[in-house]
């Protein structure tokens, strides 16, 4: 048990981090584990364990935020959590505004980006942890993107 | 290839996700304008800094948050009756089992309730056809039998003997006329029974059309034709009788 925690607990800490924010992350991914080990029983092997287990942060994560309200969740105190990132080459603020843009997102498209932006998982397999086709996970992405573009304005990029 | 084309597949595109031609045609819009361009490398770059975000610390109380949640459910359960135990495990069963599937379009509702309309009324149609009467087996045989006689060879060499063998074929058509001529009486004894309980109206219907069909067979001269007349009135006469028998059994007489 205590394996398959190690094995998940960075990915699935991360989505929920960046799904409902840093003041709850550690909640929900607490639910998320103790929901796959009393589940993990009755997992029916229908999709990858791994599958199931990100379906379960995102299903986890996306009803948190249902139930906390969405006000709450942007409020300031979330924002000054935001944790900057050293390893941007381009931009070095980048990360922390892309980081601040992504709690601005609707949280569907939020979860959409975390997991095929941030977590780099295919479209298919985007598409199985969120139900969807993946027609509509390309579209959903595409969207979340262009929404994203819309709250950093200009990123600056050199184009020499 | 404009601005409005380029600008959906700009996504697909940085993920290297369209064909050949449609990735060079898009390449090719990017070499020539300068505001698709920059959409585009906008989105690289969120796509990239996306990518590069730091990997976040696990908190180190995060493991004991768990055992302890894990310990306080086990608890609950042992102070959960077992009979609720088993209906929620029966509920999630259901909810998962009764789950929508993302096939479940809109489009595929209605093209699976276009295909229901379609099997419900063909097979509406298929019960409500007009099946006509149903054939009497044992009065066939036993017309058959009467009828045989007259075809079978009356001595043993007979059938051998090519004239009588045309003879006999020359008269098979006369000989389905006539079994024509004698159905078509059996149905008009019928028809005429329950002709007495009609309306006047359907009566003068009958009647009429009975007539019409009746001047066709007297009309016709040749075999073939009399007995295509035949067939006619005897399908009328069929879909008459049959009706009344319908009624009956949907009134309750079944």
């Amino acid at each position: 048990m205590e394996m398959l925690y190690h094995q998940f607990k960075r990915r699935v800490f991360g989505m929920a981090h960046r799904i409902v924010g840093p003041n709850d992350a550690e909640e929900v991914a607490q639910e998320v584990f103790v929901r796959v080990f009393r589940g993990l029983a009755a997992f029916r092997g229908d999709s990858a364990l791994s599958t199931w287990i990100y379906r379960l942060t995102v299903n986890a994560s996306l009803s948190h935020l249902a139930r906390r309200g969405r006000r709450q969740e942007v409020g300031d105190d979330t924002l000054a959590d935001v944790p900057a990132a050293p390893q941007v080459s381009r931009d070095p603020a980048l990360a922390s505004r892309i980081e601040r843009a992504l709690v601005e997102l609707p949280p569907g498209y939020r979860a959409i980006l975390v997991l095929h932006d941030v977590e780099g998982l295919s479209h298919e397999e985007c598409a199985a942890i969120l139900e969807c086709r993946v027609g509509t996970c390309k579209s959903q992405l595409h969207k979340a993107r262009a929404r994203m573009r819309e709250l950093l304005g200009p990123i600056g990029v050199d184009r020499s | 290839m404009n601005c409005d084309d380029v600008r959906p597949q700009l996504t697909s595109y940085l993920d290297g996700e369209l064909e050949d031609d449609r990735g060079s045609a898009v390449r090719g819009h990017l070499r020539e304008c300068d505001a698709c361009r920059a959409a585009s490398d906008d989105e690289a770059a969120l796509r990239d800094g996306l990518r590069a975000l730091p990997s976040l610390d696990v908190p180190s109380t995060l493991w004991a948050g768990v055992q302890r949640q894990l310990a306080e459910a086990e608890v609950a359960d042992a102070h959960t009756p077992r009979w609720r135990r088993v209906a929620r495990r029966v509920v999630a069963r259901w909810a998962a089992a009764f789950k929508p599937q993302h096939w479940m379009t809109p489009r595929f509702a209605l093209a699976s309730s276009a295909v229901a309309v379609i099997v419900v009324v063909w097979a509406w149609r298929y019960t409500h056809r007009d099946v006509g009467q149903p054939v009497d087996v044992l009065a066939t045989i036993a017309r058959a039998t009467f009828v045989a006689p007259s075809h079978a060879p009356n001595g043993a060499n007979r059938a051998n003997d090519p004239k009588d063998v045309a003879t006999e074929i020359a008269a098979v058509p006369k000989q389905m006329t006539d079994d024509y001529a004698h159905a078509t009486q059996e149905l008009v004894a019928l028809a005429q029974a329950s002709r007495a309980q009609w309306p006047d109206d359907r009566k003068q219907v009958f009647d009429a059309k009975l007539a019409e069909l009746q001047r066709a067979v007297d009309g016709a001269t040749e075999d073939r034709p009399r007995q295509k007349a035949y067939r006619a009135l005897i399908r009328y006469l069929q879909r008459v009788t049959t009706r009344d028998e319908v009624a009956f059994a949907n009134v309750g007489g079944l």
